[in-house]
C-alpha cells in the first residue's frame, strides 16, 4: 500500500490531537485503527448521484472569489488566496472537461468592490490565464456579497431559460459590505432561479445559510484543504434542474475539422473569429480550423457560441461526455470481505484484494476493490465487467 | 407518542423524545408519587416545558383526587406565551388520540391585555402565570390563596428564585416614597372628612368590623381555604385591631406620626444598621408607637382605602409600602435588616438618603408555598450546585437530579481562557483589574475572536463600571477601531429604552451579514432574559467572574445572615451567586439542540476546581483538561476548528417508541440523571 501523500507538513498544521484517535484493540495493538482511518480516508463515499432526474446539463456559472484582506490568512498553505486560486484553475479544467457544452466567469471582490475577471465564455484557457495573473494581486478591504451577487445576476438574467444559472461563491471573509439590503436582492435571485451556493472558508455565516437555502444552494465550510479540494469538485457535476425550467431545443452545429493541404495553393491564412476582439495575442493565422456549417466562420476551438450567427458549436464527443451525467453508473454494493471465500483478485487491476471491504457491481457481480471502485466511478462511468460481458457475443 | 413512565400512560404530543426528556419525565413521576418537593436542573432547549405538562398533566388524568391543579410559574411574559403554546399542542394531541372533547380547563395570567375575570377560572385545572402572583405577598393575597392544597407547583427558570424571594419581602423607602406618602395621607384626611359629611354610617360599619376582628380570616384559614400570607402572620389573626387605630381619623394621624418618623430618621449624615427589635424600641422611644398597631398598619389601610372605595390603587402605591413596611418591621424580628444611607456609595457628595429594610431569607417568603402545597418542582438550565437551593430556600427535596444533553454532536465547546499571548495571567480580580497588560489582554481576546467568529458575539463583564473602564481603555489603545473592522460594537447600558435599541441594530447587523458584538453586563436585562439562538450568538464571551458587588451592606448582611442560619460560608455563597450568573450568561447561546456556540471562559479562576465544579453538569461535561488555562492563540486554533466543525447542521439524538421500549436503552437513561 503507498504512502498517503503527505498534505502539508506536520507542523503547519493547527494545534492537532492526532492521539486522541487512535484507540487500542483486545491485543493493544493500534494497527487495526491505523488501517482503519487510511481506509476511511479513501473510502471518502464520493457524492451521492442524483439517480433519474433530470439535469442542468446547459450551465452557466459565475465563481465569485473573495478577494478581500481575510484571503491573506495562512490557514491554507501558503496562503488562502494562493491556495484557492490554485484550485479554482483545477476546477475550471474539471468543469469544462464535464460540462463540454457550458460556460463559466469569474468575479473577484475586494474592497468593498466588485470585478469581472473574465466574461463567461466556454474556453478554459482564458480563464485559467486569468487565474494565473490574479495571484499576484493584492488582497485587502471587505468583499461585499451584494455587488458581486449583482454583477453576475446582469448577465446570468440574459441567459435562456433552459441553461442553468448558478453563482458559486467561495467566501473567505465573515463581513460583508453591501449597499442595500441584501435580502431584497435574494428576492430577486430566487424570482430569475439563479442558484447560488457558497464554500465558507471559516465559518457558517447567517446571510449565506439563508443565501443558499432561498435559492435552492449548497452551503459547506471546508476543514482543510483536500476538504475545499472535495467540496469544490462537487459543483462539477450539474445540478437537477428546477422543475420548471424550460424545455427546449437547441440548434446546435457540428463543425468538422478541416485542414487545407499544404498543396493546395488556394488555401490561404486566416483568422478565428474567437481572436478578433482578443487581445491576449497568440498565433492569429491559420490554416485550419472548425467553420461554422451555418456561415462559415472561422473557429480554432470548440466549444464556442458563434459570433456570427449566434449558432452552438460543439463537437460530437461533447455532448457524448455530458451524457453520462443523466445515466449515473450505479453505485457499488459495500460488503465486509469475509463474505466473499472465491473472488480473492479485483475484477479490474487483478491485484489482491487485501482491504476489509470489497464492491460489487449490482447489475454483473463483479468484485472490485476500493481503488477500482472510485476510479470507476469518478473517470469511467461505466462497469468494465459489464462492458466485457456485453460486447462479448 | 404514548410513553408508559413506570405505570402511567402518558401522551407526548411528539414523534420522538430525547432521552433526558424521558429520563426527566422519570424522576418527575417519582416526585409526585411521593407528593415531595423536587429540584430538577436540565439544559435549556431540551424541552423541559413540554415534558413536565405531559407528565403532569397525565398524572391529573390518572389521579385526579391525589392531584388537581397544576400551578406553573414561569418568569416572563414571553415564557408565559411559549408554555401556553406548548400546552395547546398537548391538548391538541389529547382530544386526537382519545376522541373526546378535552376537559381541561387551563389558564393564562399573563399581562393586563389578557387579563379574565370570569368565576369558572377558580376551577381550572391548570394555570400559568408570573412568580410573583405567588410569592409576592401583596398580590398572591389576591390572586393565589384560593388554591387547592392539592396543586403541583412549578417553578420554570427557578435559578434565581431566592433573589425573588428575598425582592418580594423588602422596601426601600427614599424621600420621595415619604413625600408622596405624606400626599397620599392628605388625600385620605380629605376623603375621610367628605365621607363623615355625606355617608357617616359607612365608616361606623368600618369600625364594628374592625372590633369583629379577623376572626373571619382566622376561620378560613383554619378551614384550609387560604394560602397564609406572610405579612400576616398566624398571631395577627387572633387579635382585633387595636383601639388606637380603629377609627378612621386615628389611622391617619398615626400614619402620620409614622412619616415624620421617617422622615427624621433619614436626615442623617453616617450609615445606620440596625436590626428590627432595635428599629422598634426607638420608634417606642421617640414617637411613642407600639409594635402592636404597627403590625396591623398594612390590614387596616387596606380596610379603609376599601371602605372609601378609592378606585385607583395605583396612587396610594407609597403610603402602602410604607404600612407594608411597618407590619414587617414589627412582625418579624429576625431574617430582616434595616440600613439607613445618606448617599450612594458612588456620589458621596449627593445627599440621597434611603432606607433599606431588606430581607436576607428567601424562605420567609417562600415558606407558605412549601407548607401548603404538596408538591413544588424547582426546575431550570442552571440550578448547580443542586444542593445549594434546599439549602437556602429551608426545604427537604424528595428528588434531586440533574441531566444532561445527549447529542449527536459536541455543539458546545467551552473554554477558559488564563493567559494573554504574553503569559501574562487574565483575571478580573480586584487587584489586577485595572492592570495595563491584563486590559490589553482582554482587548487583544475580543479582536481575534471577532475576526474568527461569524456573526454575532456576546460579551458579558462584570459590572458597568468595569465595563466602561475598559471600554475607554481600549478605545485609547485603538483596540477598538480594529474590532470595528471586523464588527460592528453595541453597548448595553442601564437605559432600558438605550438597551434595546441596541439589541435591535445588534440583531439587524447579525442577520445581514455585517457581524456584531454586544458589550453587556452579567446580571443586567441582556444576561437574564434574552435568548441569542443560533447566529445571534455563536460566542459568548465571559470577561471576568461577575461577582457581586462585595462592598454593599445589603448583601454583607446577607452573608452574615447565610453564614449564622444555614452555615454557608461567604466565600461558598459568592461562588455559587457568581457562578450562576456566569453560567446564565454563557447560555444565553445554546437554545437547543441544533445550535451551536462557543463559550469563552476568560479569567483564569474558571480553571480551579471550585469554580469548575460549579457549572451546570452538562457544560462541565464538555470542558476537559485539554480546553482549561489556554493562551489567547490556543483559543484562536481551537475555536476555528470548532466553527468549522459545526457547520454540518445534523444529528439529534430522537428516540421512537420502539427504541425507547430496549432494554439496553432504559439503562443509559438511568444515566443520564445524575443523582446530585
Amino acid at each position: 500500500m503507498d504512502e498517503e501523500p503527505e498534505r502539508a507538513k506536520r507542523w503547519e498544521g493547527g494545534y492537532e490531537r492526532t492521539w486522541e484517535i487512535l484507540k487500542e484493540d483486545e491485543s493493544g495493538s493500534l494497527k487495526a485503527t491505523v488501517e482503519e482511518i487510511l481506509f476511511q480516508a479513501k473510502r471518502k463515499r464520493v457524492f451521492e448521484s442524483h439517480g433519474q432526474v433530470r439535469l442542468g446539463m446547459m450551465r452557466h456559472l459565475y465563481v465569485v472569489i473573495d478577494t478581500s484582506r481575510t484571503m491573506e490568512d495562512q490557514d491554507l498553505k501558503p496562503n488562502r488566496l494562493t491556495s484557492t486560486l490554485k484550485l479554482v484553475e483545477y476546477f475550471v479544467e474539471e468543469y469544462f472537461d464535464q460540462n463540454p457544452i457550458s460556460q463559466v466567469g469569474i468575479i473577484t471582490t475586494k474592497n468593498k468592490r466588485a470585478e469581472k475577471l473574465t466574461d463567461l465564455a466556454g474556453n478554459p484557457k482564458k480563464h485559467i490565464d486569468a487565474l494565473k495573473k490574479a495571484k499576484d494581486s493584492t488582497c485587502g478591504g471587505e468583499p461585499s456579497l451584494y455587488n458581486s451577487l449583482s454583477l453576475a445576476m446582469q448577465t446570468l438574467k440574459h441567459m435562456p431559460g433552459h441553461s442553468s444559472r448558478e453563482v458559486l461563491i467561495i467566501f473567505s471573509s465573515l463581513t460583508t459590505c453591501d449597499p442595500a439590503n441584501i435580502y431584497e436582492l435574494v428576492k430577486t435571485l430566487k424570482a430569475l432561479k439563479i442558484r447560488v451556493s457558497v464554500i465558507g472558508l471559516s465559518a457558517e455565516v447567517r446571510v449565506c445559510t439563508v443565501l443558499t437555502r432561498e435559492t435552492g444552494g449548497s452551503y459547506h465550510v471546508i476543514l482543510d484543504e483536500s476538504h475545499f479540494r472535495e467540496l469544490l469538485m462537487f459543483h462539477v457535476k450539474p445540478p437537477p434542474a428546477t422543475s420548471s425550467s424550460e424545455c427546449s431545443l437547441i440548434r446546435m452545429g457540428f463543425p468538422q475539422h478541416t485542414i487545407a493541404s499544404i498543396s493546395d495553393q488556394d488555401a490561404k491564412p486566416s483568422f478565428s473569429q474567437a481572436h478578433l476582439d482578443s487581445t491576449s495575442g497568440g498565433p492569429g493565422l491559420s490554416m485550419g480550423g472548425y467553420f461554422c456549417p451555418q456561415c462559415q466562420a472561422k473557429y480554432t476551438e470548440l466549444p464556442v457560441e458563434c459570433k456570427v450567427c449566434g449558432l452552438t458549436l460543439v463537437s460530437a464527443p461533447h455532448l457524448a461526455r455530458s451524457f453520462h451525467h443523466l445515466f449515473p453508473l450505479e453505485a457499488f454494493q459495500e460488503s465486509p470481505l469475509l463474505l466473499h471465500h472465491t473472488e480473492r483478485f479485483c475484477e479490474a487491476c487483478q491485484g489482491e484484494l487485501k482491504d476489509k471491504s470489497v464492491f460489487t457491481c449490482p447489475s454483473c457481480n463483479s468484485v472490485f476493490c476500493v481503488e477500482c471502485d472510485l476510479f470507476i466511478h469518478d473517470t469511467l462511468h461505466c462497469c468494465p465487467s459489464c462492458i466485457h460481458s456485453r460486447s462479448a457475443p | 407518542m404514548k410513553l408508559n413512565i413506570e405505570g402511567l400512560l402518558v401522551y407526548f404530543p411528539y414523534d420522538y423524545i430525547y432521552p433526558e426528556q424521558y429520563s426527566y419525565m422519570l424522576e418527575l413521576k417519582r416526585t409526585l408519587d411521593a407528593k415531595g418537593h423536587g429540584v430538577l436542573e436540565m439544559p435549556s432547549g431540551t424541552g423541559k416545558t413540554i415534558s413536565l405538562l405531559s407528565l403532569i398533566v397525565a398524572y391529573q388524568r390518572e389521579y385526579p383526587l391525589e392531584v388537581t391543579k397544576l400551578i406553573y410559574c414561569s418568569r416572563t411574559v414571553p415564557e408565559i406565551e411559549k408554555v401556553v403554546e406548548e400546552l395547546r399542542k398537548l391538548m391538541e394531541f389529547y382530544s386526537k388520540e382519545t376522541g373526546e372533547k378535552n376537559n381541561i380547563l387551563a389558564l393564562a395570567l399573563s399581562s393586563r391585555k389578557n387579563l379574565c375575570v370570569h368565576p369558572e377560572i377558580l376551577h381550572a385545572n391548570i394555570i400559568v402565570y408570573s412568580y410573583h402572583y405567588l410569592l409576592d405577598p401583596k398580590i398572591a393575597d389576591l390572586v393565589s390563596k384560593e388554591l387547592s392544597k392539592k396543586s403541583v407547583v412549578v417553578f420554570d427558570e427557578a435559578h434565581n428564585i431566592d433573589n425573588v424571594c428575598i425582592d418580594s419581602m423588602s422596601v426601600n423607602i427614599t424621600r420621595r416614597t415619604l413625600d408622596r406618602s405624606q400626599a397620599n395621607v392628605e388625600t385620605l384626611q380629605n376623603t375621610i372628612l367628605k365621607i363623615k359629611e355625606t355617608d357617616a354610617a359607612k365608616l361606623k360599619e368600618e369600625y364594628r368590623r374592625l372590633v369583629e376582628g379577623l376572626k373571619e380570616a382566622n376561620v378560613a384559614r383554619e378551614t384550609d381555604i387560604y394560602m397564609s400570607n406572610p405579612v400576616l402572620p398566624d398571631e395577627i389573626l387572633q387579635e382585633a385591631v387595636p383601639g388606637s387605630i380603629r377609627t378612621a381619623e386615628h389611622f391617619v394621624g398615626f400614619m402620620k406620626r409614622f412619616l415624620e418618623y421617617l422622615k427624621a430618621r433619614l436626615r442623617i449624615h453616617h450609615v445606620v444598621q440596625e436590626s428590627a427589635p432595635q428599629f422598634l424600641k426607638d420608634i417606642f422611644e421617640k414617637v411613642c408607637i407600639d409594635r402592636k398597631p404597627l403590625r396591623f398598619c398594612a390590614e387596616r389601610l387596606r380596610s379603609l382605602l376599601r371602605t372609601l372605595e378609592i378606585a385607583d390603587i395605583a396612587d396610594f402605591s407609597a403610603i402602602t409600602l410604607i404600612s407594608n413596611f411597618a407590619t414587617l418591621v414589627s412582625t418579624y424580628s429576625k431574617g430582616f435588616t434595616i440600613i439607613i444611607e445618606p448617599f450612594e456609595d458612588r456620589t458621596p457628595t449627593i445627599a440621597n438618603p434611603v432606607l433599606h429594610f431588606s430581607c436576607m431569607d428567601p424562605s420567609i417568603a417562600i415558606k407558605p408555598v412549601f407548607e401548603r402545597f404538596q408538591s413544588v418542582i424547582i426546575t431550570s438550565g442552571t440550578l448547580s450546585p443542586l444542593d445549594i437551593y434546599p439549602r437556602i430556600l429551608d426545604f427537604r427535596p424528595v428528588t434531586v437530579a440533574s441531566f444532561t444533553m445527549t447529542l449527536a454532536r459536541t455543539c458546545l465547546c467551552p473554554l477558559v481562557v488564563g493567559r494573554g499571548n504574553d503569559q501574562v495571567a487574565m483575571t478580573s480580580k480586584f487587584e489586577t483589574r485595572e492592570d495595563f497588560a491584563v486590559i490589553r489582554n482582554y482587548g487583544n481576546l475580543l479582536l481575534e475572536m471577532s475576526a474568527i467568529v461569524p456573526d454575532g458575539i456576546v460579551a458579558f463583564f462584570t459590572s458597568y463600571t468595569y465595563m466602561e473602564n475598559i471600554v475607554a481603555s481600549w478605545y485609547e489603545q485603538g483596540i477598538l477601531e480594529n474590532v470595528q473592522r471586523n464588527k460592528l460594537i453595541f453597548i448595553e447600558t442601564p437605559d432600558a429604552a438605550e438597551t434595546s435599541m441596541a439589541l435591535e441594530k445588534y440583531q439587524e447587523a447579525c442577520e445581514n451579514g455585517r457581524g456584531a458584538i454586544l458589550l453587556s453586563v452579567a446580571r443586567g436585562k441582556v444576561s437574564e432574559g434574552i435568548d441569542f439562538v443560533h447566529h445571534f450568538g455563536r460566542a459568548v464571551i465571559m470577561f471576568g467572574v461577575p461577582y457581586v458587588y462585595t462592598q454593599s451592606r445589603i448583601l454583607k448582611a446577607r452573608l452574615e445572615y447565610l453564614r449564622d442560619q444555614f452555615q454557608i460560608r461567604e466565600n461558598d455563597f459568592l461562588t455559587f451567586d457568581a457562578m450562576r450568573h456566569a453560567a446564565q450568561c454563557v447560555g444565553r447561546a445554546i437554545r437547543g439542540k441544533t445550535d451551536y456556540g462557543l463559550m469563552i471562559f476568560a479569567d483564569k479562576r474558571y480553571a480551579r476546581a471550585d469554580k469548575r465544579g460549579k457549572l451546570p453538569r452538562w457544560i462541565q461535561e464538555h470542558l476537559t483538561d485539554g480546553s482549561l488555562n489556554l493562551t489567547i492563540d490556543e483559543t484562536v486554533q481551537l475555536s476555528k476548528h470548532f466553527l468549522r466543525q459545526m457547520e454540518d447542521q445534523l444529528g439529534l439524538s430522537l428516540l421512537t417508541l420502539e427504541q425507547l421500549q430496549s432494554e439496553d436503552m432504559l439503562q443509559k437513561i438511568a444515566q443520564i440523571a445524575h443523582q446530585a
